[in-house]
């Protein structure tokens, strides 16, 4: 430690200024302009690809019309009549398990007592907490709007599923069998290949459809091939797709002529998914 | 027969059964994990409803009671407490051991051990969980830092020109090294917390005041866990392993970083409960006393015996001057530590999501106990951390400063001076 040698015949004040500078001192000036580049080189953004990230980052989670497109769903609350067709079309064409669908139905009441049948997908949050939480960007936001996942890069830390508010996400907690899906045919064909152990899955809006369907010039929400299979499916047409950026799409004039509510707007998440209520339920 | 082969041949079988149970411990963990590596995630207790389980309780723990390492390391190099050097290595050693158990904790946890490495190369710099990954992997580089010189100057290594002048140059840039680890660790140790605190979507959890709680309880429970294991070789090796006066004064510091727990503890409880209340946490508090013992242990487990109790006993001299009831306390700290982990981690899961706009209850409350595969996964990275130490004692120099008891000496006829070492530390 008593590194520095200290000759007997110096003055106590000479002794003062033998060390130019003291350990302390050359600590504290280490760590002062060290703060000082980082803070500079962090603000600095045309130097900093982390800054540029962060930037970019906020503008496509702020822009709702970032975008050409902004997918949203309507489902129609009032109509449902609990009949599971949307949930067992998307288990087929997303070749999913009864116990990780990523289309849910579930039986809810009013205040008046009355029941009503709510089913929920993925709802595509503009600010999606899984996209925050996620430490290596396996899920993302597309400019469509769309909360999509990258089964390459995910780690499988499950912290998406216990940041999402609506509980969407379902783990591949084992190795898939080969096993038909008892939903195929009656309720569709598997359009995307089974996901492999380890990783985190949801609802993606059938990004397969809307894609393929783009580039063949259909339109995702009005023509079937181009649509998910829970919207075409449904008996009662209470499900609706299209483009919110698009003020003659069908969604875009439900929404704007009727009162409809998305779920848990306190938690200030935007999702894509707009319901109308049923009777009794503001 | 002389006194000193009576002692060592006394002492010989029970050091070996106690390392014959940590490689039992061990081998139960490999087989464990074995387990898991091959049939997936599935044989574990967890499910979507509750992802996180014993692991992250496991995970939590261990990095939390590897704080030591930056708390002492910090009191001595930058806050120039220079007589808490002859704690500091040992600190830091079981430091390390902390964060790697956390680390083969998480390997066993997350679904795709193959890509452990991808925080590192998939930036997504919004997430407490990508900075924690970062801060643990830069911290772990600290502490194999902080370890080197200790390592080189206990083996023959030492004799290696080079490696000595690198062993001594780099305890000549310790306080920088020091500088580093502290501010590494205050951001993960924190945002460890935080992991759950800034979950919106969990009004049993969401609270700003829970990063700064998972650091001061890792002030307390860090230093705690190396005092304990320091009073226990001087035990059992019937050695003093650090100065008396570096005793009183760790258990000072504990009591302290107890008492600020106990502050911000209690002042977040009623600020959250009793000024206010949010109808949502209102009721998830009300579900989880129903069902489980959430209250009884928040209250008993970490508040009363986590931390009043250790507090008392670490900062009235009387009492923290009696070995046994000051190990008592230590262990009362990382009790109190791992059950506020394990109560975080739970209650969150344990009350359900309600997302629906309806007035009924969407989903039942979530039960999870750990399976024993699970269970087996915990018992091998424990039995591994007492393993390590133990060898660690044995073999490194993490007690500079220790010395053979006077009361051991004198059993000891005058032939057989200078004492015998069961330790071989030389």
């Amino acid at each position: 430690m008593s590194d520095h040698q200290q000759s007997p015949e110096q003055q106590p004040e000479v002794q003062e200024r033998t060390t130019i500078l003291t350990r302390r001192e050359f600590t504290t000036l280490l760590i002062g302009s060290g703060v000082t580049l980082a803070m500079a080189a962090f603000l600095s953004e045309p130097v900093n690809p982390v800054v540029q990230r962060l930037l970019e980052a906020q503008s496509t989670q702020e822009a709702h019309g970032a975008g050409k497109h902004h997918w949203v769903m309507v489902i129609d609350l009032s109509k449902c009549v609990g009949c599971d067709y949307c949930v067992y079309a998307c288990q087929a064409t997303n070749d999913t398990t009864d116990d990780m669908r990523w289309n849910i139905r579930i039986d809810d009441e009013t205040d008046t007592g009355e029941v009503f049948h709510i089913t929920r997908p993925c709802l595509h949050c503009a600010h999606a907490p899984c996209v925050e939480v996620c430490p290596v960007g396996a899920t993302y936001h597309r400019d469509d709007g769309l909360v999509v996942m990258d089964y390459d890069k995910c780690i499988g830390c499950r912290y998406c599923q216990t940041a999402c508010p609506y509980g969407v996400r379902v783990f591949n907690w084992q190795e898939r069998s080969d096993d038909p899906n008892p939903r195929v045919p009656n309720w569709g064909r598997p359009e995307v290949p089974r996901r492999p152990r380890g990783v985190v899955e949801k609802c993606t809006f059938c990004i397969h459809r809307i894609d393929a369907g783009l580039t063949r010039g259909q339109m995702p929400g009005v023509d079937p091939e181009a649509t998910p299979a829970c919207v075409n499916i449904c008996p009662v047409h209470a499900r609706h797709f299209g483009d919110i950026n698009d003020p003659n799409s069908n969604v875009a004039r439900i929404i704007a002529s009727t009162p409809t509510l998305r779920l848990r707007e306190d938690l200030g998440t935007d999702p894509s998914v707009y319901y109308i209520p049923p009777e009794g339920l503001a | 027969m002389t006194a000193r082969q009576l002692t060592d041949n006394r002492r010989l079988p029970l050091f070996l059964i106690w390392i014959l149970l940590l490689v039992a411990g061990l081998g139960i963990g490999t087989v464990s994990g074995i387990h898991v590596l091959l049939n997936g995630l599935g044989v574990t207790n967890l499910s979507n409803q509750s992802p996180w389980g014993l692991w992250i309780v496991v995970d939590l723990s261990s990095i939390a009671l590897g704080a030591g390492a930056f708390t002492l390391s910090a009191a001595v190099y930058l806050f120039g407490l220079k007589r808490f050097e002859a704690i500091a290595r040992a600190a830091v050693f079981v430091g390390l051991l902390g964060y790697s158990s956390a680390m083969i904790a998480l390997a066993m946890d997350i679904g795709r051990p193959d890509r452990f490495y991808h925080p590192l190369i998939y930036w997504n710099v919004h997430s407490v969980l990508w900075e924690i990954t970062m801060c643990v992997v830069l911290y772990s580089t600290v502490l194999v830092l902080e370890l080197v010189p200790i390592i080189i100057e206990s083996t023959p290594l030492k004799k290696n020109r080079f490696l000595h002048s690198l062993g001594h140059n780099l305890h000549r840039i310790m306080p920088l090294v020091a500088v580093a680890g502290m501010g590494l660790s205050l951001l993960h140790q924190s945002s460890l917390g935080a992991t759950y605190g800034i979950l919106t979507a969990r009004p049993v959890w969401y609270s700003p005041s829970a990063p700064v709680l998972f650091i001061l309880s890792a002030v307390a429970g860090g230093p705690a866990l190396t005092l304990f294991l320091t009073l226990l070789a001087g035990l059992v090796l019937r050695k003093e392993m650090i100065p008396r006066d570096v005793v009183a004064g760790v258990a000072k510091l504990i009591g302290f970083a107890c008492l600020a727990y106990l502050y911000l503890k209690l002042w977040s409880w009623a600020s959250q409960n009793y000024y206010s209340r949010l109808p949502e946490r209102e009721l998830g508090i009300q579900l989880l006393n129903l069902n489980t013992p959430y209250g009884f242990t928040f209250w008993w487990g970490e508040v009363l015996l986590g931390a009043i109790v250790p507090a008392i006993i670490m900062l009235w001299p009387r009492l923290r001057n009696n070995r046994a009831i000051l190990m008592l306390g230590t262990l009362l700290v990382i009790a109190g530590l791992v059950i506020y982990r394990w109560n975080m981690t739970l209650s969150g899961f344990t009350v359900p999501l309600n997302w629906s706009p309806g007035v009924r209850e969407i989903a039942a409350i979530n039960t999870y106990s750990p399976a024993l595969v699970e269970w087996g996964v915990a018992i091998g990275i424990v039995s591994y951390g007492w393993l390590a130490y133990t060898l660690g004692v044995r073999f490194l120099k993490l007690y500079p400063e220790a010395r053979a008891l006077r009361r051991d000496a004198a059993e000891v006829p005058p032939s057989e001076q200078p004492q015998p070492q069961p330790a071989g530390t030389d």
